[in-house]
């Protein structure tokens, strides 16, 4: 690994990773806590685990990290609580605080007691108090029940009177008169239970009633009108209020196992109306009774969680950070005297004299007699990859994040990335109405940032928003190459002075036939508008927009291939410039640049030559004549030069390379023995050195090396065709985003302009409006997107990109928010 | 306006922009070589863009044929 510059230039942020060093902290006991408490608030460190081999149990402070999952876990139940009564713990954080751990522990523990306990009593009482508005109800029902049944008995009574006095003819039923003697004298008294059943179960209640006393029993069931709450479950349901009435113990026995079974409640109710309108005053006053002291559990219960709220972030704060320092002391060895933990740990160099500062500042404040100790080590291993992004930047390192994290210090894309990215995409939606929209649309994300960020938002807007500054670019973008196309909604405009073609004669009559002519210079910028709608117009841009894709497509992978030799020269790899930045750039350039050349020499020249045949016979008759298809002067030695610079480049990118590198790996075997000595002054690091020492002496397998080789050269010659050939994405889609937006702005909006109706011209433009926001903004926008983003993973960072480094994670208090949701 | 002109005045913008971001975000000399690089690569790209579609209209071999309809 080299070092960093060495060059005219100083070093570009972001292009490499940071400088980053492993450090050794041995830190005394007593003072542990607090350092790591400082580390975490610096956020600089990424602490290795040195006890990986022990599990969780076994660590030193296992005991600790319990304590805290049982204090989150007692917030959250607080949480739990504070949901359910409606309160939402309040962000703005008070300020006093320095709550000991221990104090805070608990503190915990007695408010979790006393919730419990007010919530045990809450249920209690609400149950009492659910149980006594059914039971009047019960008592309401049943009430107009016997009242009702005992009118109609009187009346059936003094009807039956009636009729036997009136007519006692024939039709008389002679036993009746028996019947009813018997009756009175074999009167049994029945029974009858009261009580509540849910109204789903009634049907099947009284059905199972009938069959199991064999219909002996007389069922009335009324339905209550408003749901009504279960005491038992504390649920909202419909109920009916069911009176039955039997007779026998046996018959008692069995309705009150099936009421059980039904969970169906059952109250004491008295026949006698004195007694009912007693019963009723009596629970009403206890309802009342009970409401009240309900009403005031719940005040005191909502007073203790609002102090609670007003606290918890505050809390949940602590006791997340309390859990993060003992993880990370958990991954501390302890030194032999048990006196002191040494820590292992990667952090940037820029952040030494921090962190330095802070070990000083823990020593101090802990009081501890001796302060930490800070020293750097040598390792052979490889360090993670961090990047200092910015809100601008984070978006676009994200992108390239997501292919492969960079190798360490390696050449990273993204800084170009975060202007080629928008650029591609810019050209496959270019239209300077649509890049208008989505700037606004992004702008309200930028104006609104800093409300937005402290809220939850949904999956989507949250991508939208983090992406906020990349859309951006893109819409500016977009502006830009919608002004070159002249496209606003597939309108052109006249903004940059006057169309060059115009009528061969005042009379215009060859305009649809033999075409217009060019009359003035070149239109100064973009597409001349007179192209817009003509019949040529499909030819023109075909072939325009065709070779803009070889030629910006073959500029990008150059610029891919220059960062590969960035890279080889920065990690001092010189076979990596000589036998594949050289040979690499040779073939690609003398293919596919030479055909740039060609696009750009026959528009200079406006010859008639055409560049399929050139290529196509550069490679099957190098030696024939090129007749009409000759563009310069000397074309065919040229050409016949490229490709023998082709040729031999395949071989020079496959062959020496592997060579090379079993020559060299056989000399540094020899000199082995001299290496040796150089490595005994490094007898204090020797335990970083230890574990890395192993990747040293890999066996060298030479077919292995070749073998890749083969496969990067292939991979290389093929690509080469490839890859262009995957730049004409840019032509397929920025030809379908300005058709399809032709399209919607002629086949709707000048259409329904036709009619002369202000209805329809209405529908109209709802339409067009639906459709360029449906189709043009949103789903063009993500295929644009993704194919930028392909161009970007594949074509561009396959030239020069390993992306096989792992992130740099810190140890840090700043992101413990992120990490729980 | 011809090509030579008009390139001359990408490159102004190209500088005047990279002066501009020299001078009001000036945060160290790494910092200011990303600005720097970000300027010239989306001057470079706007002008590769503007220099195609000027180029390919210089020397027309096919005009514009306007549509029966107008």
């Amino acid at each position: 690994m080299g070092d960093r510059g060495g060059g005219c230039c100083p070093p570009m942020d972001l292009f490499r990773s940071e400088a980053m060093q492993l450090v050794q902290l041995i830190i005394p006991m007593e003072s542990a806590h607090l350092t790591v408490s400082y580390l975490g608030d610096l956020g600089l460190i990424q602490f290795k685990d040195l006890n990986s081999d022990k599990s969780p149990f076994q660590r030193t402070y296992a005991a600790q990290i319990k304590r805290c999952g049982e204090m989150a876990r007692k917030l959250r139940f607080f949480k739990e609580q504070m949901l359910k009564a409606g309160f939402s713990p309040s962000a703005k954080s008070l300020g006093e605080t320095n709550v000991g751990f221990d104090d805070l522990e608990v503190k915990l523990g007695e408010l979790e007691a006393e919730l419990v306990e007010m919530n045990a009593n809450g249920d209690k009482l609400q149950r009492g108090y659910n149980e006594l508005l059914e039971y009047k109800l019960v008592l309401q029902k049943a009430g107009e029940f016997f009242t009702s049944a005992q009118c109609s008995a009187t009346a059936q009574q003094r009807e039956m009177e009636s009729q036997q006095m009136g007519d006692q003819t024939l039709e008389t039923p002679l036993l009746r008169e028996q019947e009813t003697a018997t009756d009175l004298s074999k009167q049994v008294k029945l029974g009858f239970i009261t009580g509540l059943v849910p109204r789903e179960k009634s049907m099947a209640f009284e059905r199972i009633l009938f069959r199991a006393t064999r219909g002996n029993v007389f069922l009335k069931q009324v339905p209550a009108e408003e749901p009504i709450t279960d005491p038992v479950s504390g649920e909202k349901m419909e109920k009916n209020v069911f009176v039955v009435f039997y007779s026998g113990e046996r018959a008692k026995n069995k309705i009150l196992k099936i009421c059980e079974a039904f969970g169906a409640n059952r109250y004491p109710f008295a026949e006698d109306l004195g007694k009912q309108a007693l019963m009723i005053t009596e629970v009403s006053g206890r309802i009342s009774e009970l409401k009240t002291t309900i009403d005031a559990g719940l005040l005191q219960r909502d007073n203790l969680l609002r102090t609670i709220g007003d606290q918890f972030e505050q809390w949940n704060l602590m006791v997340k950070k309390e859990k993060s320092i003992y993880h990370t002391l958990n991954m501390l060895s302890l030194d032999v005297t048990k006196k002191c933990l040494v820590a292992e740990g990667w952090s940037p160099v820029f952040a030494t004299k921090q962190i330095q500062e802070a070990l000083q500042r823990a020593a101090f404040d802990s009081n501890s007699q001796v302060g930490a100790i800070f020293q750097v080590l040598h390792t052979r291993e490889s360090p993670p990859t961090y990047f200092r992004t910015n809100k601008f930047t984070s978006a676009f390192q994200e992108i390239v994040d997501a292919y492969g994290v960079a190798k360490y210090q390696e050449a990273n894309p993204g800084v170009y990335t975060i202007i080629t990215f928008p650029f591609l995409f810019a050209v496959m939606f270019g239209d300077w109405g649509h890049g208008i929209c989505l700037l606004l649309a992004t702008l309200f994300f930028i104006v609104r940032e800093k409300k937005l960020s402290s809220q939850k938002l949904g999956d989507i807007t949250e991508m939208t928003f983090g992406g906020r500054y990349v859309i951006m670019m893109m819409s500016l973008f977009s502006i830009y190459t919608g002004l070159v196309y002249n496209e606003f909604f597939s309108v052109p405009f006249e903004l940059f002075g006057r169309s060059a073609y115009a009528c061969r004669d005042l009379s215009c009559r060859d305009a649809t036939t033999v075409g217009l002519i060019k009359v003035r210079d070149t239109y100064p910028f973009g597409v001349d508008p007179a192209w817009h709608g003509s019949r040529s117009e499909l030819p023109f841009l075909n072939s325009l927009k065709m070779k803009m894709s070889i030629l910006l497509g073959v500029a990008q992978m150059n610029l891919g291939i220059i960062l590969s030799y960035f890279n080889a020269i920065f990690f001092r790899n010189g076979l990596n410039v000589w036998f594949q930045f050289i040979p690499q750039m040779i073939f690609l350039n003398s293919l596919f640049g030479y055909l740039s050349f060609l696009i750009i020499v026959k528009w200079c020249t406006g010859s008639q030559a055409d560049l399929y045949h050139i290529l196509i016979y550069m490679f099957l008759s190098p030696t024939d004549e090129l007749g009409e298809n000759q563009l310069f002067p000397g074309q065919k030695i040229t050409q016949q030069v490229l490709l023998l610079l082709a040729l031999v480049s395949v071989p020079w990118m496959l062959l020496p390379k592997p060579f090379l590198l079993k020559r060299e790996h056989e000399n540094r075997h020899q000199g082995q023995s001299y290496a040796a000595l150089e490595s005994t002054d490094e007898t204090l690091l020797s335990v970083a050195n230890h574990d890395s020492h192993g990747h040293d002496h890999e066996e060298f397998e030479f077919s292995e090396i070749f073998v890749h080789q083969l496969i990067h050269t292939i991979e290389f010659v093929l690509g080469a065709v490839s890859n262009t050939a995957s730049y004409l994405r840019l032509w397929a889609l920025s030809l379908a985003h300005s058709e399809l937006s032709v399209v919607f702005y002629e086949k709707v909006l000048l259409l329904a302009w036709g009619y002369n109706n202000i209805i329809i011209l209405i529908v109209g433009i709802i339409v067009f409006i639906f459709a360029t926001v449906g189709v043009l903004l949103i789903m063009e926008t993500l295929s644009a997107f993704l194919h930028a983003l392909r161009l970007h993973w594949v074509e561009f960072q396959n030239k020069f990109y390993e992306g096989d480094g792992y992130k740099f994670y810190p140890f840090s208090f700043a992101l413990l928010d992120d990490e729980e949701d | 306006m011809g090509f030579l002109v008009t390139t001359l005045i990408f490159a102004v913008i190209g500088i005047i922009a990279s002066l501009c971001t020299r001078i009001c975000c000036n945060r160290g000399p790494s910092a200011n070589l990303l600005h720097l690089t970000l300027v010239i690569t989306a001057t470079v790209c706007c002008w590769m863009m503007w220099a195609i579609v000027y180029l390919a209209q210089m020397k027309p071999l096919i005009v514009p044929i306007l549509s029966e309809g107008e």
